[in-house]
């Protein structure tokens, strides 16, 4: 978990973490488990899951945008295999996923 | 298991997409514009708004709509954070239908 800079760098692969954690939180179900690969630093935000109840989400969390490709998130994917969808992750939602699948 | 939001519906069966204009009202406006101005004073945050949201029963979500969602997690908020209390909300509607002055919407 970074704090004051990102952590990982445009190209890692990440798997989006399945945390478990209740209340409100911005990673869909969908995407969690799955891997994909950073396409962008996005900056540092104050904390969504701290705000949602009136605090102030300091320190602040790198947000990244993930880019999956649509065939790993959906087994019965019949588009393109190259299609892909990119979302804005938290960096304690992701953690380093090796080279290769 | 999966602790999924009701706003977690990525993936779900779902019906076709409904599309269609909606005709904005007046108080869908005014309401719009108070919530923003509640935003930009630090009063309430989006990351606050969708928690109230998440935490509507799955059929009141299911029944609700984009304005009134909007409206009740605002009233949720300014009750929460001791700015009005639901008392005096629920006696100044009353009053307002109870007037039968309707043009207001």
């Amino acid at each position: 978990m970074s704090e004051t800079q990102p952590y990982y760098e445009v190209g890692d692969r990440v798997r989006i973490l399945d945390l478990g954690k209740p209340g409100h939180v911005r990673t869909p179900t969908y995407v969690r488990r799955k891997i994909g690969i950073i396409e962008r630093y996005c900056g540092m935000f104050e904390n969504p899951e701290e705000r949602a109840y009136g605090r102030l989400g300091l320190p602040p969390v790198a947000l990244y945008r993930i880019r999956l490709r649509q065939m790993d998130i959906w087994p019965d994917y019949d588009g393109q295999s190259d299609d892909v969808l990119e979302i804005e992750i938290y960096d304690h939602w992701l953690e380093h996923a090796g080279e290769n699948l | 298991m999966v602790n999924k939001l009701i706003t977690d519906i990525g993936g779900d069966e779902a019906d076709s997409v409904l599309i269609g204009d909606h005709e904005q009202l007046f108080w869908e406006k005014q309401m719009i514009a108070t919530f923003n101005l509640l935003q930009n004073k630090n009063i309430v945050s989006t990351d606050e708004f969708r928690r109230t949201v998440e935490e509507m029963s799955a059929e009141y979500y299911k029944n609700s709509t984009f304005y009134g969602r909007r409206l009740d997690g605002m009233i949720t908020l300014l009750i929460e954070k001791g700015f009005i209390e639901k008392a005096e909300l629920d006696a100044k509607a009353k009053s307002i239908l109870n007037a039968g002055t309707r043009d207001h919407v």
